[in-house]
């Protein structure tokens, strides 16, 4: 005998090969509702059968949200969710995040069918979005010409840019033929040369949408030269037109605000520009001005006139200093004259003559001073401070004075 | 009309190109005036490229014909 293993332990290993299978994590499962029970804690039980067998099923109260309508029995559904293991009573079931009735579940399976041929044909490649313009002037619509969602995007349009084209194009946006009219206005608005297009509709049940999870449509968008944006129902409502659409947006108003630039952005955008460019300007022309000033001054200093001017000033000043030397020198050599003059003045003949002495000139006017050269009868001047004598020689007696 | 949308994007790129340039410090006086004329002509092309009527909807029939209301 082989090891043998508790029964926890197999349970184990067993809810371990379902969590690792990729099927059964997520799954869709068809079936008829039977045994459902509500229970007080919110969750559901119920059991999926056919004319073969049954599934065990619960659908947790957090999950609640996946269930539109109350769970009866005899209903044909399909649940979507995972399979697992309950290790308490060893039984695997469904545990169900989304339940809806068959009718609806048949859509489910046609959107995901067709979602998935798109997908692998391309429809969907982000290679193949048209950028959204930023600055578009036509704006085409496929929508209802009644309704909220074209008074939503015309009013947002235009309070964003109320120089904006809008063209509309009133299609079918639910029942029969609501495909085809959708695709029709897109290729016909497509030829017009607009900037974005949008298609959409307001919020609505899942059959109200349909329109845009049809094939036509999502060829019509995937040809569309023009750049789409797709705005279906509301936020939650995802169609197979937001996944070929160069953009989704979750509401008709969020479109218009995607597909129309704020004027009052551009204009700022445009004065920020103009301002720059002209404070640029005014300092390339100040910085210019204050050169050319500098090179002035500069060529002024280095022009032979100022050269000129400059050496003149300097011969003119350098006179003035000469000048002023000269004066200065002039009164000096006056006041030592002066001084020479009051020495002179003492020691002038006159100023002896008042004091007994005289002066004596001969005959030739020259003043003697010594016998020598002096005779007998010679006329001589004495002069004196107050009158001459005039007196003749009548001795010549020599005599040595010492001096 | 997608072209003519990208030539304001392409303004834009340009002013830019133009502001660069006209803040470099060794740029002539001339080539900044000339800069400056073409800026100041992209700009006015800019606003010109909004044509500012006020519009109606336009409401297509149903073979996409317009129908101005």
């Amino acid at each position: 005998m082989g090891q043998a293993y508790s029964v926890t332990e197999i349970n184990q290993y067993i809810k371990n090969l379902f969590m690792k299978d990729r099927i059964l994590s997520l799954i869709y499962i068809k079936g008829e509702v039977s045994n459902c029970k509500y229970h007080t804690s919110g969750h559901i039980y119920f059991t999926l059968k056919d004319a073969q067998g049954q599934l065990a099923c619960v659908m947790f109260a957090g999950q609640r949200k996946g269930l539109t309508f109350r769970l009866e029995e005899g209903q044909s559904v399909i649940a979507l969710g995972n399979i697992n293991v309950y290790e308490r009573d060893g039984k695997y079931q469904l545990y169900a995040n989304e339940i809806v009735l068959d009718g609806q579940g048949a859509l489910y399976e046609r959107f995901e069918r067709l979602k998935r041929n798109l997908e692998e044909e391309g429809l969907f490649d982000s290679t193949h979005k048209k950028p959204i313009p930023s600055f578009p002037k036509k704006v085409g619509i496929v929508t209802a010409s009644t309704g909220a969602a074209i008074q939503d995007i015309i009013n947002i349009s235009k309070r964003r840019n109320p120089y904006i084209q809008l063209v509309l194009y009133p299609a079918l946006v639910q029942g029969a033929g609501s495909a085809e009219s959708v695709a029709k206005g897109i290729t016909a608005l497509d030829k017009l040369g607009l900037d974005t297009i949008i298609i959409g509709r307001g919020g609505g049940s899942i059959e109200d949408l349909w329109a845009f999870n049809e094939e036509i449509v999502a060829r019509a968008i995937y040809n569309c030269h023009t750049p789409i944006i797709s705005a279906v129902g509301h936020e939650t409502d995802i169609t197979i037109a937001d996944f070929v659409s160069d953009l989704r947006a979750p509401t008709p108003s969020a479109a218009a605000e995607l597909a129309v630039n704020d004027y009052s952005a551009f204009q700022s955008v445009i004065r920020d520009y103009r301002r720059k460019l002209s404070r640029e300007m005014q300092q390339k022309l100040n910085f210019s001005q204050n050169r050319v000033k500098e090179l002035k001054l500069r060529l002024f200093y280095a022009s032979p006139s100022y050269q000129i001017k400059q050496k003149r000033q300097y011969l003119m000043d350098t006179e003035q200093k000469l000048q002023q030397r000269m004066n200065q020198k002039l009164r000096e050599k006056r006041h030592r004259l002066e001084l020479y003059i009051a020495k002179l003045e003492g020691l002038s003949p006159l100023s002896k003559l008042s004091k007994g002495y005289a002066l004596i000139v001969g005959e030739d006017n020259k003043p003697v001073q010594s016998i020598l050269g002096i005779a007998k009868n010679e006329l001589l001047t004495v002069s004196l401070l107050d009158g001459d004598i005039i007196t003749r020689v009548e001795e010549l007696c020599e005599k040595q004075r010492g001096c | 009309m997608a072209n003519k949308e990208m030539k304001l994007e392409e303004s834009f790129d340009k002013l830019n190109h133009i502001m660069e340039e006209l803040e470099k410090s060794d740029i002539t006086l001339e080539d900044s005036f000339t800069l400056y004329q073409e800026g100041m002509k992209l700009l006015k092309s800019c606003n010109d490229s909004i044509d500012k009527v006020e519009k109606e909807l336009i409401i297509l029939s149903e073979n996409g014909e317009s129908n101005e209301l």
